[in-house]
């Protein structure tokens, strides 16, 4: 944060002036020469200060909007024996949710004003609608959760409980399924609608990309729930993975179109940890091997295949978590460096109609 | 002073800050403007949207050039034979203002058979006595003049005082109106610099040819009728050996151009800081008294009054009022004790009897003869040259007072200082009592400051000042009044000065009315207590007393300070504030109109004679009698004024003549020479025999050791020099943290090719090193200083800021441990812009066993 | 600096300030380098010193050991040294024959008060308000710290505070501009590189004053902050605005920056197509056979 962290100081000890001739090889590096192709490698904009809360924040946001739309889906089009997803998605949905408000509350500069965040609704500001839609959503999950544990007698048998046990929850499901799709989606908007060059650029990928994999992480989240609880219909487990399968193959679509877009803005996130955490953490393992996991979990036994499938849920988890951690980090990375501003600024310019 | 005073008649500034709008040209030089005179600057860039040509001879890229359309990078120190070669292409192409020169100069008069050039002399003038390295004057005077020597000084008694006598003259001066007698003034001049050739500038100051004609295209294109260059510098003209000489080179040149005197013309010099030019109004210099009247020196007949009179008083031209002056003056001192019967008490006036000035004081203190010391708004532990010894000389003191607005290098250099720090000194061992008192700053005081340009400018008090910091009036008040009371009944001629000092301003809670001191600064009759309209009513009867006669008009009538003025306009703002002298902006402006009173021309009309009303008119108050007609022709036997035409602009010269030829006034001689710096590291190609000042005062002695010429232990050339965010010795500044974030520690710039040979990058840290000290600090690496070619080869200088020391927020090795104690003959001010040292990589500690180093310490130990 | 196009046209000055606007025209053709607006804004704003004091010393950056705007700095002078051609004209300068003219740029950066200001559109709080005088303020009594501002200023210009880890940035001298004086940088600045005014005014003065240079030689002089340059995309000008003359790169300034939020329609529009996309599959996935 301080002006004089010096994040953006050049590794300028070891390098010796860049200049060309026989001449030039012999003078000392200058100021000048440290301001060449920058302003002596000086950010253009400011990074961001997010980290960890709100790495885990997008993460959640996630996994709460998209179990809540699994769970609301498999209640309208699945089959009665499907309950049991249903219920783990509602649960899982809540769970997830609850620890998202403080997440954003603790990491805000002020916590004690995160009130004022509902002083205004500004359509233009991402986190403005944010809010909103976590708090309705927040409703909406919280609801579904309440009738979800009414029915399964949690709330004991009293008549007040078994009156919630007797709501629309297949109504409910379909009017909180909107704001489960947009928490699930728009911190990639988020992060788009910034001059964060990483994320900027790829703006009309990032809350697409962010969907897809909120629907991967919640699928697996579901079925690693279901296939440690006992009892349930492997048909059951079958649909979730199938869906795993769906989501994952538009979570790659979506980020092999977006490191064509981004060309050399993607540095940040195809080199350097955040690179290799992206390429072997997310991709790889997160996405390739839980695809190459499933075609082995057919040929194998019941328990076998179900314990592959449970590997291959964590696996998806992780890979969805790092991916929200790299994107986070490499925009950090992106923001400190001039160039990237630079270019992207200079492409909009020439990308874009007068 | 002295370099524009032996030419012009004053020292100060011709002109005013705001003027340089009107120029044509303008050249910096030996200034960096727009870094320390920022404000002032704006003028100059206003200059320049109008189509001006700003040109910057310096020889670092600074922010002053940044802003200028020409940089020129020339050799520190080599100033006058740049300027000496601007001289011989305008004489030697005819470029000259023909009409300025006959009739404003000295051009046409006739010099002495005796005279001898330094070109016929091998790089000396005529009068050289070695033994003493100072010169005779009687051989430089005008032919057929009294044989009555002009004033000898003692060799041991140096002072700048009585400069003002510059040119008198006794009787009528033989002149030439063709310019072609071989001994007029024109041919000296153009014989002097016939071999300042635009090669010798090649390869004495390392400017290119094709450089210095722009230049010179640009100056004499941008003089004349129609137009007009003005020439801008500061204390990196005053900084050297030479420095008084630089100054009157770049007067002769304006004069020769015609420049003087008129809109967008003269020479703006630009003091060092706040109020310095007051500084030497009312002076706290040691050889002069208030309004520039020499202080009574032994060396001169001054027992008596009347002997001083007799010195000072010049048969021609203003200082033919000199009597008035000093009566008034000792009148405002020793009220009524100073009487005609008593010779106004001039008795009990200190006379000096040697150089007091700062140098020599520190020596003084080092070797006990003086054994305390007051410092106000001075750090000389910073800003003493030699800064070492200067530590050195303040241990040395019994007791030391340091009123300042924080705890400076010189409040804690016996605890602070590297020397104590690494051990060298003991803290125990320094005898020396400190007493540190806080000091207000501006806000915190009433009182007023005397610019750039001689204009008075007045400050009211808005905050009371923290604590029991105090002003300054304050405290000479509290001290003064002590002081009588402590030396009352006692019959010792210290006890009889002060007894006699009129010391009766009435006070609130200590603070000195200062009404009551510019009342007295302005002048009254002594009789009723009337002021006075201005000193033209001062008397030498004892009737009136003044205290500052160039400030006399300062407060005309009661109640009316006319520093408190702030109605400005677009031409000499007459309504803002008082310039002296008699609210004068544009010193000798009757130059601005031809020798008929008409303007030279429409656009560059200034002050004219309108013939109805019969007086001088214009935009500025007229530097010349008001009513005098152009017409006016003395009587041959004419006193004072009457004995100046009415086409004399420098009315306070003996014959109202710019004086391109000056017979007295200067030291070092009546014309400028290229001398090198005392340290360089080549020789003088001019005057391969004399390559350094013949004149310049030396200090040579184990603690102060010079370096020879071309001494390959000390191969490059150092200039040290100001920044913008600090102030001097940085009291003000690099204790106040928004000004000490801008420039957080002391840095060194050098080119990229000697740091490539260093294989210093930039930030990396280096050592500096002479013989006087040596001192770490990161180089910053930069083409703002480039490599020169003088003499064939290649030559690097290197600039050190010298703001930097050990106390407050910025800090930094101290530039002033490098530099050396020398005085230039007339101005007595050291050479810190141009000396030679050594440069390594690394830092001090790394550099323990390099010779450089190994060599101070031992000249440290024997000293 | 590796930009190929640098402009020569006219200027446009066109931008869509609002009547009544009130900015800035920094002119760096102007700037002496001397900071006093950096320590006029300090001084009058009450910021503290920044990290310089904390001994992290000289940046090496030329003059400049400010560094960039920040949370107490709202007014940063860069300083760019630009040597003449490191290769023959050295080697020319060196052996005396041909005068080498380097140059050294200085422009005093400062909060652009954008027409549209990316700062006040992503702000959830409403913290960041705009206010008569058409200039960008942010409100400390209503900023929750959320930081959202900090990415999306396309210059680089709020900042969380590190004690109160609130957002800043210039004010524009708001409490001056209420009293009818003008801002403490315009008024410190000796050469009047830094001018105060009506957009209306100052604009035209701009267009005037690139179109001198251009005249004098000074080819890549151009307006940053109009439509063309700076103002650009849906900023639609900026009310702080500068004349350079040099690529904006130069002096740090993106050159035609975008305005962020203009991306939140059509990125919530693709991510509505996703979803739509997901919850089909995730129908076609978890239907009952």
């Amino acid at each position: 944060m301080n002006t004089f962290a010096r994040r953006w100081e050049p590794d300028r000890r070891g390098r010796r002036a860049a200049a060309t001739g026989a001449l030039a090889a012999q003078r000392g590096r200058t100021s000048a020469d440290e301001a060449r192709g920058s302003y002596y490698g000086v950010p253009v904009i400011h990074r961001a200060h997010w980290h960890w809360l709100i790495i885990l924040y997008f993460f959640l946001g996630g996994i709460t909007g998209a179990c809540y739309v699994i769970a609301s889906i498999a209640h309208l089009v699945g089959p009665s024996e499907d309950r049991r997803l249903v219920r783990a998605g509602r649960y899982l949905s809540f769970v997830a949710l609850v620890p998202s408000p403080a997440l954003l509350i603790l990491d805000l500069g002020r916590p004690g004003r995160f009130y004022k965040m509902l002083r205004v609704v500004k359509l233009r500001s991402p986190m403005s609608v944010g809010t909103w839609g976590l708090t309705v959503f927040g409703g909406f999950s919280a609801l579904s959760a309440l009738v979800q544990a009414a029915e399964d007698g949690i709330l004991g048998r009293g008549l007040r409980a078994r009156a919630v046990g007797r709501w629309p929850s297949k109504i409910i499901g379909i009017a909180g399924m909107p704001w489960g799709l947009f928490v699930a989606g728009y911190t990639g908007v988020l992060l788009g609608a910034t001059a964060v060059p990483l994320w900027a650029k790829n703006a009309l990928l990032l809350g697409p990309l962010f969907l897809a994999s909120a629907f991967s992480t919640a699928a697996s989240a579901i079925g690693l729930a279901l296939s440690a609880a006992q009892g349930t219909e492997p048909a059951t487990l079958e649909r979730l993975e199938r869906l795993e399968r769906l989501t994952i193959g538009a979570e790659l679509g979506l980020l092999a179109a977006s490191r064509a877009r981004l060309s050399a803005t993607a540095a940040p996130v195809t080199t350097g940890t955040p690179g290799a955490l992206l390429r072997y953490g997310t991709v790889g393992s997160g996405l390739l091997v839980p695809l190459g996991l499933h075609a082995v979990a057919r040929l194998t036994s019941e328990k076998t295949g179900r314990r592959l499938g449970m590997l291959s849920s964590v696996l998806v988890l992780v890979g969805g978590f790092l991916l929200r951690y790299v994107t986070v980090v490499g925009g950090h990375a992106s923001a400190d460096d001039p160039r990237a501003t630079f270019d992207y600024a200079r492409q909009e310019q020439s990308g874009t109609p007068a | 002073m002295p370099g524009l005073g032996a030419r012009l008649g004053r020292g100060g500034a011709t002109t005013f800050l705001q003027d340089l709008a009107n120029s044509d040209c303008i050249v910096i030089m030996g200034a960096n403007m727009a870094e320390n005179h920022p404000v002032g600057f704006r003028f100059v860039v206003q200059a320049r949207e109008r189509g001006a040509t700003i040109i910057h001879v310096d020889p670092r890229f600074t922010r002053t050039s940044a802003l200028s359309d020409l940089h020129v990078p020339l050799r520190a120190g080599s100033d006058i034979a740049f300027l000496g070669a601007l001289i011989n292409h305008v004489l030697t192409n005819g470029l000259w203002f023909d009409e300025y020169v006959r009739h404003y100069t000295n051009a046409s008069t006739i010099v002495g058979e005796d005279f001898r050039d330094t070109e016929d002399l091998a790089g000396l003038f005529s009068g050289y006595v070695p033994a003493e390295r100072r010169y005779e004057f009687d051989s430089w005077r005008y032919a057929g003049q009294a044989t009555d020597p002009a004033p000898s000084e003692d060799a041991n008694q140096d002072s700048q005082a009585y400069d003002q006598r510059v040119g008198r003259t006794d009787g009528a001066l033989e002149v030439d109106p063709t310019l072609q007698h071989p001994n007029c003034v024109f041919q000296i001049v153009k014989r002097h610099f016939s071999r300042y050739t635009p090669e010798l500038v090649e390869e004495t100051c390392g400017v290119p040819r094709k450089l210095f004609l722009q230049v010179a295209d640009a100056i004499t294109r941008n003089s004349g009728p129609e137009r007009t260059t003005a020439f801008a510098y500061a204390v990196a003209w005053t900084q050297h050996t030479t420095g008084t000489q630089m100054i009157s080179c770049c007067a002769l040149l304006q004069l020769l151009l015609g420049n003087i005197g008129r809109p967008g013309g003269g020479i703006m010099a630009l003091r060092g800081h706040a109020t310095i030019q007051g500084s030497t109004d009312i002076p706290t210099l040691y050889n002069l008294l208030p309004g520039y009247l020499p202080m009574p020196n032994t060396a001169q007949p001054s027992a008596t009054l009347a002997d001083y009179l007799g010195q000072v008083t010049a048969p021609t031209g203003w200082w033919h009022h000199a009597p008035a002056y000093m009566v008034s003056l000792l009148k405002a001192y020793y009220g009524d004790v100073a009487q005609p019967e008593n010779d106004f008490a001039y008795d009990l006036l200190p006379k000096i009897g040697g150089d007091y000035s700062f140098q020599p004081m520190l020596l003084m203190m080092q070797e006990g003869a003086m054994q305390g010391l007051f410092c106000m708004g001075q750090n000389p532990a910073v800003g003493g040259q030699n800064a070492h010894l200067a530590r050195r000389a303040l241990a040395n003191l019994d007791w030391l007072v340091v009123r300042d607005l924080f705890e400076t290098e010189t409040a804690a250099f016996w605890h602070d200082a590297p020397e104590v720090r690494s051990g060298e000194v003991r803290a125990a061992d320094i005898k020396t009592e400190i007493f540190l008192l806080p000091a207000a700053v501006t806000p915190e005081k009433d009182g007023s400051y005397t610019n750039t340009q001689r204009l008075v400018q007045w400050h009211d008090k808005a905050v009371d000042p923290p604590g029991t910091a105090r002003s300054e009036a304050w405290f000479i008040h509290d001290l003064a009044c002590r002081l009588k009371e402590l030396y009352e009944g006692e019959d010792t001629p210290a006890a009889r000065q002060l007894q006699a000092l009129a010391w009766d301003y009435p006070d609130t809670g200590g603070e000195p009315h200062l009404d009551e001191v510019v009342r007295e600064i302005n002048g009254y009759t002594v009789g009723d207590g009337r002021l006075v309209l201005d000193y033209t009513a001062l008397k030498d009867d004892g009737s009136t007393a003044c205290g500052c006669w160039i400030y006399s008009g300062i407060m005309p009538e009661e109640g009316r300070n006319l520093a408190r003025n702030r109605r400005g306009d677009e031409r000499a703002s007459l309504g803002w504030g008082f310039a002296w002298p008699a609210n004068r902006r544009m010193l000798y402006n009757r130059a601005s109109a031809r020798p008929d009173g008409t303007p030279w021309s429409e656009r560059k009309a200034w002050i004219w004679w309108d013939a109805e009303q019969g007086r001088w008119t214009g935009h500025d108050t007229a530097d010349f009698p008001a009513t005098k007609p152009p017409s006016f022709r003395p009587l041959p036997d004419a006193k004072g004024m009457e004995a100046h035409g009415g086409d004399a602009p420098f009315i306070m010269m003996a014959d109202g003549k710019g004086q391109l030829y000056a017979p007295t006034g200067l030291r070092d001689g009546p014309l400028p020479t290229h001398y090198e710096p005392w340290e360089t590291p080549v020789g003088n190609l001019l005057y391969p025999d004399q390559p350094r000042s013949p004149s310049a005062k030396l200090h040579d002695r184990p603690d102060n050791r010079y370096h020879a010429i071309g001494d390959p232990r000390f191969p490059h050339v150092i200039t040290t020099y100001r920044l913008t965010e600090h102030h001097t010795a940085g009291a003000m500044s690099r204790f106040v943290p928004w000004l000490a974030e801008l420039q957080p520690e002391g840095f060194v710039e050098i080119d990229p090719v000697l740091a490539g040979s260093m294989s210093v990058d930039n930030r990396d840290w280096v050592t500096v090193s002479t013989l006087r000290g040596a001192i770490e600090a990161q180089a910053l690496v930069t083409d703002r200083i480039p490599p020169l070619t003088v003499h064939g080869q290649r030559l690097h200088q290197i600039g050190v800021p010298w703001h930097y020391g050990y106390t407050g927020i910025a800090v930094g090795g101290i530039a002033n441990d490098l530099s050396a104690l020398i005085e230039d003959p007339n101005s007595l001010i050291h050479e810190a812009k141009a000396f030679t040292c050594a440069v390594r990589k690394g830092r001090l500690g790394d550099v323990g066993s390099d010779e450089t180093v190994t060599d101070r310490a031992s000249a440290r130990g024997a000293g | 600096m590796s930009v190929a196009s640098e402009p020569q046209e006219s200027p446009s000055g066109s931008t869509g300030a609002r009547p009544g606007a009130v900015g800035f025209l920094t002119d760096v053709s102007l700037c002496i380098g001397c900071k006093a607006c950096e320590v006029a804004c300090k001084q009058w704003n009450q910021l503290p010193a920044d990290g310089s004091v904390a001994g992290s010393g000289l940046t090496g950056f030329s003059y400049d050991n400010t560094g960039d705007l920040g949370a107490t700095t709202w007014r940063h002078v860069a300083f760019v040294e630009q040597a003449p051609a490191p290769t023959g004209d050295l080697l020319a300068g060196l052996l005396g024959s041909a005068p080498t003219q380097m140059a050294w740029l200085m422009l005093s950066d400062v909060c652009k008060h954008c027409v549209n200001a990316p700062c006040l559109d992503a702000c959830p709080t409403g913290a960041i308000i705009r206010t008569r005088f058409d200039t960008v303020v942010i409100q400390d009594d209503v900023c929750n710290g959320c930081g959202y501002c900090v990415p999306a200023c396309p210059f680089g210009v709020p900042q969380l505070g590190e004690g109160d880890r609130g957002a800043h940035k210039c004010t524009l001298c708001y409490d001056r501009l209420v009293d009818g004086m003008e801002p403490a940088c315009a008024k410190a600045c000796p050469t009047d590189s830094i001018q105060f005014g009506p957009i209306s005014e100052l604009m035209p003065r701009a267009v005037e004053r690139v179109t001198e240079l251009q005249n004098r030689g000074v080819e890549q002089a151009h307006i940053y902050g109009d439509r063309a340059w700076g103002g650009t995309g849906g900023i639609n000008g900026l009310n702080a605005f500068f004349v350079l003359t040099a690529p904006p790169e130069t002096y740090n300034l993106p050159a035609s920056p975008q305005r962020p939020s203009d991306q939140v329609l059509p990125a919530f529009l693709t991510t509505a197509a996703a979803a739509l996309g997901l919850g089909l599959a995730a129908v076609a996935a978890l239907r009952g056979r």
